[in-house]
């Protein structure tokens, strides 16, 4: 009899994991034997493995399809507490992303407003730094919002923004893309722990360049964060108390019919 | 002669048509006991089926005929990992029931509804 290969024997052996656990336990001396069997009696290795673990792979998924079923039929409460559950998880995780969409699309507020008043006003000719206003904004530490406006090349010339007294650069890329589109919304995060939510447009007209108006995420990401560990603390007391619930009327029922 | 009763009948009518792997393991059971292997190169045979069952799909396919009473361990081994398996009496009535049901598609009068190069 001829010995199969170690390596991809032992790799099958590791494989029947993917079967399911009680059919593992009743069979997996026999599925190995039978494996030997049928590599001794097999003409060529190249298509007696693949076709070894193409079977295992197939029957796995079909084996668990079948427990699936299975345990659905011996206890219909559970699957209809699953399907509740996976309804409510659904309608919940839509709700939840919705929400978070709009609070993240919040965030570009008035930053939409502010960079097309200032590129408005330098395209018509006013310099930009009688545009922007003079203030100071720390974006490391404040919440207010800037702007920062980059001439033709991508060079920042005048900004009421700064970060470590320096005025920060988007990524090159932004540019290129704004020089076919006039007008981009992104996050932008110039150093780890500062994100941007800025929106950038192309300023036309004598005094050609890109105007960026931005304002910290930092509260909407507070909010996002807050708001996610609420919904998933939601999510598990209602799974929770489905399951509970489908098992306490499991039990009911069991012993309701033990007793009539 | 031994009449069916209902149950009986729709006993055997549940598990029909019985799939290609269950034919032939039922096929290949009806010629005596047998361990997995065994099974396995009689339904790769072209009189046994000519169904290739790999080790996977073969024990997963027994334990539900099992769990169906239409074959049993006879409890015999020659080795630990080889153990045999037997026809049960409602699993020969359930394979008489298929192989008549099979016999009738194809002994049925129907030479113009074959298709082109098939021999009646």
């Amino acid at each position: 009899m001829k010995p199969p290969n170690p390596i991809l024997f032992a790799l099958y052996r590791s494989f029947l994991r993917l079967y399911p656990w009680r059919l593992r336990l009743l069979y997996q001396d026999q599925l190995l034997q039978t494996a030997r069997d049928a590599h001794a009696d097999s003409t060529s290795s190249i298509h007696f493995w693949p076709s070894l673990f193409a079977d295992l792979l197939k029957s796995a998924v079909k084996e668990h399809l079948f427990m699936i079923r299975d345990q659905v039929i011996a206890r219909p409460i559970f699957f209809h507490a699953l399907t509740i559950g996976l309804i409510l998880t659904l309608m919940g995780g839509s709700a939840a992303a919705t929400f978070q969409q709009m609070l993240r699309r919040g965030a570009n507020q008035p930053q939409i407003q502010m960079a097309e008043s200032y590129s408005a006003e330098i395209a018509s000719g006013v310099k930009p730094e009688e545009a922007i206003p003079r203030n100071n904004v720390d974006l490391e530490r404040s919440l207010e919002p800037f702007a920062i406006f980059y001439d033709d090349q991508g060079t920042p010339t005048t900004a009421n923004g700064y970060l470590n007294q320096s005025i920060p650069s988007p990524p090159r890329g932004v540019f290129k893309y704004l020089r076919s589109h006039d007008t981009d919304t992104v996050t932008w995060q110039p150093q780890p722990n500062v994100r941007i939510a800025a929106v950038i447009h192309r300023v036309a007209g004598p005094n050609p360049g890109f105007l960026l108006a931005g304002r910290s995420l930092r509260l909407v990401e507070e909010q996002e964060s807050l708001f996610s560990r609420m919904v998933f603390l939601g999510w598990f007391t209602l799974v929770f108390l489905l399951i509970a619930g489908a098992a306490l009327l499991h039990r009911f029922q069991r012993r309701n019919r033990a007793l009539a | 002669m031994h009449r069916m009763s209902d149950n009986e009948t729709n006993g055997i009518n549940k598990h029909q048509p019985l799939s290609p792997a269950v034919f032939a393991i039922l096929l290949a059971l009806a010629g005596g006991e047998k361990h997995g292997y065994a099974i396995m190169k009689e339904a790769a045979e072209p009189a046994g089926g000519a169904i290739k069952l790999g080790p996977g799909t073969l024990y997963g396919t027994i334990d539900r005929m099992i769990r169906d009473q239409l074959v049993e361990e006879t409890g015999y081994t020659d080795d630990a990992r080889r153990r045999y398996y037997r026809i049960t009496s409602l699993g020969h009535r359930v394979f008489s029931a298929e192989f008549s049901r099979i016999g009738n598609i194809v002994r049925a009068p129907r030479h113009n509804a074959l298709p082109k190069g098939a021999r009646a």
